[in-house]
């Protein structure tokens, strides 16, 4: 039974951290109706930044962290910069921007794996690494550190949007972008601020999944476990993608827990396919013909 | 000389597999980043039916490609269905080359898990790969020029109408993602029988976008392009060994910067041909002469077809 318990804390803190990407993708979804898949790219780019201000130049920890925040932050306003807003001003089609979106992971991958090569670098804190016992379960501090981090992290976002007057701004242009624009928002500004939060949530998934595991240039591939959990939660619904997340982590650390990690990925993706047959649209998603 | 043999006889695989996936990302606008798995499947099952069971060469490379096409009912048929073609479909398609991958390296009975399936004949030589290169473009280039093809080309720009003009989408896209599957599976099953051993890391998803690549420069709506772009980019890596090693970055930077300036990719919309390249050079001094004058003979100079040459 303490196995158990001790499983589904692990698998809930993994899961937390999914959150963090999926509410990552979701918003951009939510606004663009596109999937940014140089998200996990990104999100291991900030790894590598987490790994060189904390192991390499010895920053402290607070500090550190602010830098690796502005990093991901900035890589992500960058790239919306650079490759997507030209792209959308054209309105180029869904199928070349999913493309431009696969370049810029290309690159940001394979630019890491030849100038850091593909050496697992470990990434470790002090106050973070051990355990504390609960009762009969013991819990990596780091478990509860990130759980702690994501639900204040997700709730922080959860105020901006609902209570703050940019929240409402982007919950208007996640409703109908082109008349939110006709409605006086300026589009733009709030793309921007939507692909710096969507940066930090990176961001933070990076440095904690850097922490958990190790720094190595294909962690971005991690961040098809948070696509899945929105689409289990419905494709761009913030609630659905926490609870989609939440559900796969604990579902994973399970499988890998009670059969076998090497089973662990194809009973994600073999979910992801048994979620499409059943209920398409996710949990918590509305049917894209509502839409029509 | 044996060296160049092995090149182009790898090259015509290449050509084989990219030629399926033209059919999808090209003709049909669906993107997919696990064309590899169809590439495992083909050429693992092809390899077992050739190994255990006897069939012979030729029959078990074909049914491979079937295999393989049947396998991709597994993904299609629950997000074709759904109407979840974009996104959702890329990532179940990348999320199948993986299942396939891992699967491929945990089973150890008959394919010998991560230690891969050797021992595999010898059967594929250039000329083999070359007939099935000329079939299979043949194939290609019939399905895309009838109504089926057209079809395609209709759903991929604007699904809605196609709809309303009494094209079954669903099945248009079931159809093409078979199709690009059974001609990537057999790409796959010769190379098994080229490498004579396949292991569960030739699949990976840089195999993947190797194929996607081939795709995106050669163009939309072209099947000559991705099959010059397919060539090329096996000949490169090999000719320029630095080019190997940042090929992918270099694929990336490319991905985007085609997508921003020529989103049709390099031959997008039109096919190369001998008659293509002398009409251009016969129009050539009309087009010198006439730079900088008022238009008004456009049509000599932009052709009856409103400027955009076909076939």
């Amino acid at each position: 039974m303490s196995t158990f318990i001790q499983q589904l804390i692990t698998g809930l803190s993994i899961g937390s951290i999914y959150a963090l990407l999926a509410v990552g993708y979701a918003l951009i979804y939510s606004i663009f109706d596109f999937t940014n898949f140089a998200f996990g790219s990104m999100m291991m780019c900030c790894a590598y930044a987490a790994f060189f201000a904390i192991s390499y130049f010895q920053l402290p920890l607070i500090l550190a962290v602010i830098v690796v925040l502005i990093f991901g932050a900035c890589l992500s306003i960058l790239t919306e910069l650079v490759a997507y807003r030209p792209m959308r001003n054209k309105n180029a089609s869904r199928l070349f921007l999913m493309i431009a979106a696969m370049g810029v992971d290309l690159m940001l991958t394979y630019l890491c794996v030849n100038i850091f090569s593909t050496n697992v670098r470990p990434l470790s804190v002090p106050f973070l690494s051990g355990v504390i016992k609960l009762g009969g379960v013991s819990v990596a501090k780091l478990d509860l550190c990130s759980a702690t981090v994501a639900v204040i992290l997700l709730a922080l976002l959860w105020t901006l949007l609902q209570k703050s007057k940019y929240g409402v701004a982007i919950r208007a242009s996640s409703v109908d972008t082109k008349t939110a624009g006709l409605m006086g928002i300026n589009v733009n500004v709030i793309s921007l601020i939507v692909f710096a939060l969507s940066g930090v949530m990176g961001a933070f998934a990076g440095l904690f999944f850097g922490l958990k595991y190790a720094v190595y240039p294909t962690l971005g591939s991690i961040s098809n476990k948070a696509f899945i959990s929105s689409v289990i939660g419905g494709l761009g619904s913030l609630p659905g993608a926490i609870v989609g997340a939440l559900l796969l982590g604990v579902l994973e650390t399970m499988i890998s827990g009670f059969v076998s990690s090497a089973w662990r990925d194809v009973f994600s993706f073999t979910l992801l396919i048994v979620i499409l047959i059943f209920r398409p649209y996710g949990l918590m998603g509305k049917s894209k013909s509502d839409k029509i | 000389m044996y060296y160049a043999l092995s090149i182009a006889t790898v090259a015509g695989i290449n050509i084989i597999c990219v030629s399926g996936l033209t059919l999808l990302t090209g003709f049909t606008g669906m993107f997919s980043m696990g064309h590899a798995g169809f590439m495992a499947i083909g050429g693992y099952s092809a390899a077992v039916l050739h190994m255990h069971l006897h069939v012979p060469f030729l029959l078990a490379v074909l049914l491979g490609g079937v295999i393989a096409a049947l396998s991709s009912l597994i993904v299609g048929v629950p997000t074709i269905k759904n109407r979840l073609t974009g996104d959702c479909f890329a990532i179940a398609m990348l999320g199948f080359g993986e299942t396939v991958r891992l699967l491929s390296s945990n089973i150890y009975p008959v394919i010998n898990g991560a230690m891969g399936l050797t021992g595999i004949p010898k059967k594929t030589t250039f000329t083999v790969v070359l007939v099935f290169v000329v079939v299979c473009l043949f194939l290609l280039r019939n399905y895309t020029k009838s109504q089926y093809g057209k079809n395609l080309v209709a759903v991929q720009q604007q699904e809605i109408a196609a709809e309303m003009m009494g094209i079954d989408t669903v099945k248009t896209k079931l159809w093409s993602l078979a199709l690009s599957a059974f001609f990537t599976g057999v790409g796959g099953a010769l190379f098994g029988f080229y490498m004579t051993c396949l292991y569960p890391s030739n699949f990976t998803s840089t195999k993947s976008t190797d194929l996607t690549a081939a795709v995106v420069f050669g163009g939309t709506n072209s099947i000559t392009g991705p099959v010059i772009a397919a060539a090329l980019l096996i000949i490169f890596p090999e000719v320029l060994r630095v080019f190997a090693l940042w090929r992918l970055v270099i694929y990336g930077l490319m991905f985007v910067i085609i997508m921003l300036f020529k989103p049709e990719g390099l031959l997008g919309y039109k096919e190369f041909s001998i008659r293509g390249i002398v009409g251009w050079f016969r129009k050539l001094p009309t087009r010198i002469k006439n730079r900088g004058k008022i238009l008004d003979h456009a049509e000599d100079i932009i052709g009856p077809s409103g400027g955009k040459k076909d076939g």
